[in-house]
Order: structure tokens, then sequence, then C-alpha cells
């Protein structure tokens, strides 16, 4: 059915609802969308739930209004429902004004052309570094710019550590990492915590150590993939790890680790406040790869888009807007509250000037891989699926790793 | 009633039935008891193993949060769950009656339909009613959200209705047989007094389902000015990190005061039958 | 209420020792006891008659056909096209007829869903169902307190259901969960609830019960509060043994209420999908997935979400709810025309 006959059938039911529903609504409230805002009002999604409307970020967010003469309309969802929130607002003609989503998803938004390029939106990405920016960049196009990026680490737990006679320099591959962990448990202490539950989560987890085995994405099944998710079965067959790491979000693992039993934990850069409330001394080293140096670590962290609007009048305040919020000094303030690390060198290093703690999670970060690099786009969320589905099925003991794989590869073709 | 022969026999198994009762409560509720252990622990005690049966080093840091932040929102839930057992109550009672006593042709298909209406997947469902409202300009609005909450007890409402109707005698129907005026007035005087028990199971579930609703509340009513109190678990669901202690809080919150209603509501039901009886 | 309609009523269930009656006998289950001609049953015929029992059912079908057919007709459409993001947010997709559920069918989760949806839906139905009933008489009895603990049972309803299978998830965690900590200490071996696919599915199984109880229990207590006391008086007077009343008297005048309390808990059995998601997501490697968390796992559990092959799986479910709807329609006949 095309598009017009869509709406009319939508304008029949509407136009029922609306006889009916006259009688119930006393007020009609007020309305969110794009449309029906005026156009001094600019429409914001973000996944930040947790900033409440006392904030700073929403007190930037209305300060950048304010700069560009608009007044600002935020919503926050929960990460994992805003693709679909944005796809929904998108079919029906009400997209947000600015649009903040989790760098993974901007591929798709973009294959579902929801959001403009930087030729269209006249963002300035020049200074941001390129191993970022290229998660928000698809076919020679770029559509939005980071807000702030993070990545994944080996946390680790000094004292545990000193307990089982383990010197955190010696860690410097698997076989050393997996040496150190049986040392831990045989000092009665447990080794290393990780999340690989079955979303994009568990695959985000696994990514550094299926790079580090030397692994692409283009070929699940091979043999250096086989590795690294052996290296994880291992891991749990002989107790290192535990056996709810096959259903553990990030948070749980995190909240393992800060039981103070754990050696190692695999985490991400914000978690670096919690570190600092655990109550115990800890350290982070990067994720090491299979025959030593660091392993890839993929990248997180939020773009800021454009969505298409049909007034295209409006992509010039939206981009004052955009540029106010991606300025150095606001970049500096946003991801010092969300504890991440800022996608400019200039910033990165007044961070690590004021917190010298963040020095290996820059470092982590400049060396870190987008999950939708190489021209994966939208190939990716196939792939990642079927990579968590089969990390699933090897740790739970349903399938080997190699057969595991094995059957992801042949799912993605 | 216990039809025991003497009396103090019948005493003692009363209180082996309290007992029993309560035994069973606690049983059914150890899970609710969990959520409340995990809303007083500290971050660093949340994966302890083994864990601790009681938040001995309980923090209120999860409470502190809710109370600073929630508590506006728990009238907005009030008045969503009320407005929905009144919506559905008045459009499923009389569906029901004319379902059971009056058998129209045609009926049948209407109440097969309704059935098949609770198949459709909540959020595809919430997805239809975006499209709507952002048309009507009902986004974010109250009334909008009572109508989305109904769907989800109207069509049980209107089954249960037909199922407990169908029950009540042809001869007191019948006095009523002659036309729509009187058939109202049957409905009125005799079905819905006779349906107390019906009435109150359905409002009970549709002021249930709309009081613990997210699905509709997070794509229909998310950034509006009155959010119900599901959405205020939001606020601790970071895009990294998630604070469960203050998530638990929240729903305990979010349950005390509706726990308080049901209880209330239950007694009044348990008086209201019987004094009913002593009416007629 | 006038004399004139309350007379029957008093004549029908006589009261013997003033215990409540204020609701109705379930009389047409009821032909043993008191065998009626069929013309009381209440079914006249006549155009009259018939519009003005449309008029009651109007404000219900209008209801329905504002707020169910679009999305109905929505996810109907969803599951005949070829869906992509980029034609989701254009409206273009293709007609594609049954493509998506060719893709369904040969999926290899098809086989694993179906199984898991049917022994799901089987074993929660059963025991919501024998759970709730046996609660229900149990707290029938007015004892002290009942009231108030059968209110308090209800209370899981309260929380939102994230905040619920949470919970479950946190109870059954491997490594740090109190059940697994109970067993311990009862020298039983820790089981990987959540984390093996031979316990994956009993794991939620177990949760959904506990979530169903309550409305078993609520729904079929009101069905025994309809039953006249006056029954069990006369059956006691008889020497009928507490096993037998229930038999002879309480299971066959619930038929209706059980009838529907079943068809509703499999609709809703069938449907449940949050309490997997959030528990086990349908995993590991499928070992709990039911149609419901499939469909909803192609649809949105993705960066790249299917809308096609999601709602086709949806669709089936709403099939299966069709089918057993026409069961239920067939039996009520044949119970009315009996």
């Amino acid at each position: 059915m095309n598009r017009s006959a869509r709406r009319r059938l939508t304008a029949a039911v509407v136009t029922a609802v609306a006889v009916t529903a006259g009688a119930t609504a006393c007020s009609s409230g007020g309305s969110s969308s794009a449309k029906g805002a005026d156009s001094k009002t600019y429409t914001i999604w973000d996944p930040y739930p947790q900033f409440d409307k006392t904030s700073d970020w929403a007190k930037l967010l209305d300060g950048c209004g304010t700069e560009a003469g608009v007044k600002i309309e935020r919503t926050a969802f929960d990460t994992s429902d805003l693709t679909n929130k944005a796809l929904l607002a998108a079919q029906q003609g009400n997209s947000a004004d600015v649009l903040i989503v989790d760098n993974p998803v901007v591929s798709t938004l973009a294959e579902a052309g929801v959001l403009t390029t930087t030729d269209d939106n006249k963002l300035d990405t020049s200074k941001v570094n390129p191993n970022l920016l290229a998660a928000g960049q698809s076919g020679g196009k770029t559509y939005g710019t980071p807000i702030g990026a993070n990545t994944l680490a080996l946390y680790y737990n000094k004292a545990v550590l000193k307990k089982a006679g383990v010197d955190v320099a010696s860690v410097k591959d698997w076989k050393s990492l997996t040496a150190a962990l049986a040392k831990v448990k045989e000092a009665g202490k447990k080794g290393i915590t990780f999340s690989a539950i079955g979303t994009e989560e568990g695959s985000f987890q696994f990514l550094p150590w299926f790079w580090g085995s030397g692994a692409k994405l283009t070929a699940l099944d091979s043999d250096q993939a086989v590795s690294a998710l052996s290296l994880w079965k291992n891991w749990l067959g002989k107790g290192y790890a535990p056996n709810s790491v096959i259903n553990n979000t990030q948070t749980t693992s995190w909240q393992e680790f800060a039981s103070g039993d754990y050696a190692f934990a695999e985490n991400g850069t914000w978690q670096l406040a919690n570190a600092e409330k655990a109550g115990f001394q800890y350290g982070v080293i990067p994720v090491p790869a299979a025959s030593g140096g660091d392993a890839a670590a993929p990248t997180g962290g939020e773009f800021v888009t454009v969505p298409v609007q049909k007034d295209s009048g409006r992509y010039a305040t939206t981009q004052k807007l955009v540029s106010c919020l991606t300025n150095s000094q606001n970049l500096l303030e946003t991801d010092t509250t969300l504890s991440y690390v800022a996608p400019t060198t200039e910033v990165q290093q007044k961070q690590v000037a004021a917190n010298p703690k963040l020095k290996p999670w820059v470092a982590a970060v400049q060396a870190a891989k987008g999950r939708t690099s190489d021209d994966l786009g939208t190939k990716y969320p196939k792939i990642s699926e079927q990579m968590w589905k089969a990390v699933q099925s090897a740790l739970s003991g349903s399938a080997s790793p190699k057969d595991a794989l094995g059957s992801a590869q042949s799912a993605v073709k | 009633m216990t039809h025991a022969p003497t009396i103090p026999k019948r005493r003692n198994a009363a209180w082996v039935k309290t007992s029993l009762g309560v035994l069973l409560t606690a049983v059914m509720l150890f899970p609710v008891y969990w959520m409340l252990n995990v809303s007083f622990t500290r971050d660093q005690d949340m994966r302890k193993s083994p864990p601790d049966l009681f938040p001995t080093h309980g923090t209120f840091e999860g409470y502190r949060a809710v109370l600073d932040e929630q508590l506006p929102y728990l009238g907005t839930s009030l008045v969503i769950g009320l407005g929905t057992v009144v919506l559905t109550v008045a459009l499923a009672a009389p569906a029901g009656y004319a379902l059971a006593k009056l058998r129209p042709r045609g009926g049948g298909v209407l109440g097969f339909l309704l059935l098949v209406a609770q198949m459709v997947p909540g959020i595809i469902m919430a997805m239809g009613f975006y499209a709507i409202y952002l048309q009507l300009g009902l986004l974010q609005s109250v009334p909008g959200l009572i109508v989305a909450d109904s769907t989800l007890a109207v069509p049980f409402a209107v089954l249960i209705f037909t199922a407990f109707m169908s029950g009540i005698p042809g001869e007191l129907i019948q006095a009523a047989q002659m036309d729509g005026a009187r058939a109202l007035r049957t409905f009125w005087s005799i079905v819905l007094p006779m349906s107390r028990n019906s009435v109150v199971t359905v409002s009970l579930f549709a002021f249930l389902w709309s009081w613990s609703d997210f699905v509709f509340a997070s794509t229909l009513a998310n950034g509006g000015a009155h959010e119900p109190i599901t959405l205020g678990i939001y606020h601790y669901i970071g895009n990294n990190n998630q604070q469960w202690n203050a998530i638990m809080a929240t729903a305990v919150v979010a349950s005390l005061p509706a726990t308080v209603i049901l209880v209330l509501a239950q007694r009044y039901v348990a008086a209201g039958v019987t004094a009913g009886a002593v009416k007629d | 209420m006038t004399h004139t309609t309350q007379s029957p009523e008093r004549r029908l269930v006589p009261d013997r020792n003033g215990a409540a009656t204020a609701a109705p006998p379930l009389a047409r289950t009821r032909p043993r006891r008191r065998p009626r001609p069929r013309s009381q049953l209440g079914v006249p015929p006549g155009e009259a008659w018939g519009r003005a029992a449309w008029a009651f059912l109007a404000p219900v079908t209008l209801y329905l056909a504002l707020f169910y057919a679009y999305p109905l007709y929505r996810n109907l459409d969803l599951s005949l096209r070829d869906y992509t993001v980029r034609s989701f947010v254009q409206g273009d997709a293709p007609f594609t007829g049954l493509a998506n559920y060719r893709t369904v069918f040969d999926d290899p989760t098809f086989a694993p869903a179906l199984v898991h949806t049917v022994v799901f839906t089987v074993v929660c139905l059963f025991f919501q169902y024998a759970l709730g009933l046996a609660l229900a008489v149990f707290f029938n009895q007015n004892f002290r307190l009942s009231a108030t603990l059968r209110a308090l049972f209800l209370v899981p309803w309260l929380l939102p259901l994230i905040v619920s299978a949470s919970t479950w998830s946190w109870m059954l965690n491997s490594d740090s969960g109190i059940v697994n900590s109970t067993l311990h200490s009862l020298g039983i071996a820790p089981v990987n609830w959540l984390t093996s696919p031979s316990w994956s599915l009993t794991s939620v199984i177990i949760a959904n019960i506990w979530i169903g109880v309550p409305f078993n229990l609520v729904v079929l207590y009101s069905g025994l509060q309809s039953i006249p006391e006056s029954l069990y008086e006369a059956a006691s007077l008889d020497g009928a043994s507490a096993w037998r009343r229930f038999w002879s008297i309480t299971f066959p005048l619930l038929r209706p209420v059980s009838a529907i309390t079943l068809l509703l808990g499999l609709v809703y059995t069938l449907k449940v999908f949050d309490i997997i998601w959030i528990m086990t997501k349908g995993g590991p490697a499928d070992s709990s997935t039911t149609f419901a968390t499939w469909s909803y796992q192609l649809g949105f559990g993705n960066l790249l979400p299917a809308f096609g092959p999601g709602a086709a799986v949806g669709n089936l479910l709403v099939a299966a709810a069709l089918v057993f709807g026409l069961i239920y329609l067939k039996v009520q006949r044949k119970q009315a025309l009996s």
C-alpha cells in the first residue's frame, strides 16, 4: 500500500476517533509533535533518562536553545527504545530536530533515510578523531558527530591480585591473563566477569577478544574467531569466570566486580565514577590481544544527528544548536558528566589535565574501532546478532565454539 | 464456612487456616520481599555471593532519590487508573449484558473479535495509538493514556461480564422483555446490582493493568507534563548503567498506595456482599 | 429493586441461614436440580429486541473498530510486505504476499519456538488454574484475615513487569541468587536456572505461573462467591465429604467461569513476552524462545528491525488464539443447548 492510501485509512480512523475522543478529552494537552510545534520550538530526543529537568544536561540544552533564540522541548528515552521511537516518528513525519543516538544505530537510521548528511546540515566534523567519526559514516557520507566516546578495558582489583600474588604488569597476552586467573582462583577468589548476554551488549563485550584474536567481522567462523570464543568458554569451564556471565548485562557484571571478590572485570569508561565509590583500590589495563599488545576495543557512545524535516528552513537553527552542544567547552562538561572521553583531541587533553586517571581511557578510545566501520554499515546488526547467539550457544554448552560460529556465519549470508 | 461439628474444634481450624493463609501469602510475596531487600541494598552488595537475606548494610539512597523526584507522578497514576476503571466498566458492562442475555444475531462474532483483539501485541497497539494520537494532538495527555490503557482491560471485561451475567437466571430478565427502555431499566436495576462481583473483579484488573502499564506510557506519555509513576523508573535506567536500588525503590513506592487501595477495596467487597444480602 | 423482580430470586435460592446470596446462582449449568423449559433461557426473538441488544453493544463495537482495527490491520500489513527500515519510514514496501510467512516457517528457530510455546502455555495454564482454584476455594472459607491476605496476593500485579521479572532473574542468578544459595545450604548442587539450555524454560515457566496465579485466584474467587451457600448446606446434610462437595457442586457450577478464565489465561500466556525477554532474552541458544519472544526479537530486539517476519510470527499467534476461540464458542454453544 502506498503512503497516501495509508494516510486515508489513518484519516478515516482519526475522524472517527475524534468524535468520541472529543467527549473524553477535556484538554487535548500540549502537542509534542515537531510539526505542531511552531518555528520557535525545537525538539531534542536523547537516550539519557537519568538526567532529569534540573540536571546540568537539561540546563545545557536550554542554554543552547536560548543562544539560538528558540525554546527547547526535550524527551529522554531508554536507549533500547530510541531506535524504534525514532523510526516510528519518522514514519509519521514527526522526527525530532536533534536526535542523539547510540553510534551503531546511526547507520540503520541513515539507511532508513531518517538522517541528513553533514553536506545538508553543515555540521563541522573536522576536529573529530577519524576513528570515532567512522561509526557515523556510510557510503562515503557522514551522518552526525559524536558527543562523546567510551570503550572497554579491564578493571582490576589490586587487593585481590596482591593476595593471589599476581603482578598486573605480567598480564600481556591471553596466556598470561589465563595464568593470572588460575592463580586468583587458587587463592580462593574469583577470576573475571564480563557480559555475554544475548543482546548487542554481549557482542560489544566480545568484540575486543574477537578483534584481539585477529578475526574479522566478515568471517565469523575463522580459526581466530574460534580461538577467541574458546578462550571465554575455557574460562567458564575452569571456573575462572562465573556461569552468570551468560545472562549478565554490563551493569550486573559491574555489580559482581563491585562485590570485591573478582580480580578482573571487562567494563566501560562510564564505570569510572562507580569505581571510585567501590571502596577498594582498582586499576585499568587495556584488553590484551591474543599474542601480546592491545586489542582494538569497540567504540561506544552517542552521536548527535539531525533528522530530515519537511521544512528545510529549520536546519539553520538546528545547526546552531548542535554546534553549541558540541563546542569544546560544552563537550568537556557533557563528557565529564557522562564519564565519557571527548571525541576531539583538544578536549581529550583538557580532560586528562583535569583527571589523570582518564589517561589510559583516552589512549584506549584513540585505538578503538567503530562497530559499523569498515563500511559494514547495516550489515553489522545482522552479524552482531549471530555473533551474540554463537557466544551464548558456546558458553551455555549447547554447541562447541567451532560449530556455533560456523552456523553463525552461514546464517549471516 | 466450615462445617465442623463442635465449636472449639471450629475455632482451632480457623486458626490453622489463618496461619496457613499467612504462610501461603508469605511464599507468594517472597519475590516482592526480595525487591524490597534490593531496594535497600548498597551497590557493592548487590551481587554478593551468598546474598544477604536482610539489608544489613541498608541504604536509603534509592528512596532518597525516589522521594525527591517521584511523588508527583503518583497522583497522575491514580487519576489514570480510576479513569481506566470507569471507562472500562461503562463500555463493557452493557456489552456483557447484551452478549449474555439479549444474544443478538452477530453477538458471537463480536465476542470472537474481542478475543482476537487481545492478541494484538502491546507494542503494535502502542504504535497504532501513536499514529492516531499524533493526528489528534492527544500525545502526552491524561485522557489519551486512559483510553489507551483501557484497551488492556475492555476485551477482558466484556468476556468476564458475559460469563458472569449468563449465570443470572432467565426469569429475572423475562419480566422486562418488551422493549429497549425496559431492557435498560432491567440492566440498571437488576443486572448491574447482581453483578457486583464481576464489576469488582473487572475494576480491580483494569486498575492494576493501568497502574503497571509501561508500554503505552513510554510511547504515548514520555516527556509530557503528566507522566505516570512507571515512567519514573526511566530515571534510573541510564544509557549504560542501571541504578537498581532506585529502580526497586520506585516500584516499592509505586505499589504502596495501590496496595492500601487493594486491601481496603477487598474489605469493602467482603462487606458489600454481606450487606447486599441483608438488604435483599 | 422492586419486589416483583425479586421474588423469583427468593424462590430460586431458598436461603436457609441468611448467608450471602446476593450473587446469582449459575442456573444454566444446573439442569440436574432444576430442569427448566428452554424458553426461559432468555433468547427472545424479534427485531426490536435485536435492536435493543445492539444498542447495548454499540459503544464497545465502536470502540473495537476505532482502537483495534488499525493496529490489527497494521500488523497484518506489516506481515504481507517486504519491510526494510527504509520502506518502513517511507511507507512504500512492496507487497510480497506470504513470503514473510515462508521465511518464518523455514527458519531453524521455528520448530523449537513452536515446541516451547506449546509447553510453556500448557504447563503455565495448568498450574495457574490449579493453584488459583485451590487458593480460591481456600480463601472462600472466610477465616480471619482472609480478605486482607487475598488482597495481598494481588500485589505482584502492581509491579511493572520489568521490575518483577528482573527480581526473578535476580533470585535465580547462578552465582549470587538466593535460590541457589538456599539450595547450597540444603546441600543441593546449584542449578544454572537462566544460563543452562535445559533449565531456562523451566525458570521462565515458574516465574510466569507466579505472575498468573493471582489472576486465576481473583476471577475464580468471584465465581465461587456466586455459588449459593444453600447448596453446600444441603449437600452437607446429605453427608457429602468436602472432597465430594467440591467435585459435585463447586467444580460443575464454576464451569462457565472456569472456561473463560482458561481461555483468557491461554490468550495471555500465548502473548507473554516481557517476562521471558527480561529474564533470558529467549536464550541461551533459543532454549526459552516462544513465538511471542521470537516475534519481538525479530521486530524490536535488534539494531536493524525485521518488521515483516516479526509481524508474521505475531499473526501466527493471533491465528492460534482464533482456533481456541472457535473451540470455546462451540463448547459454549453445546453447553447452552444441553
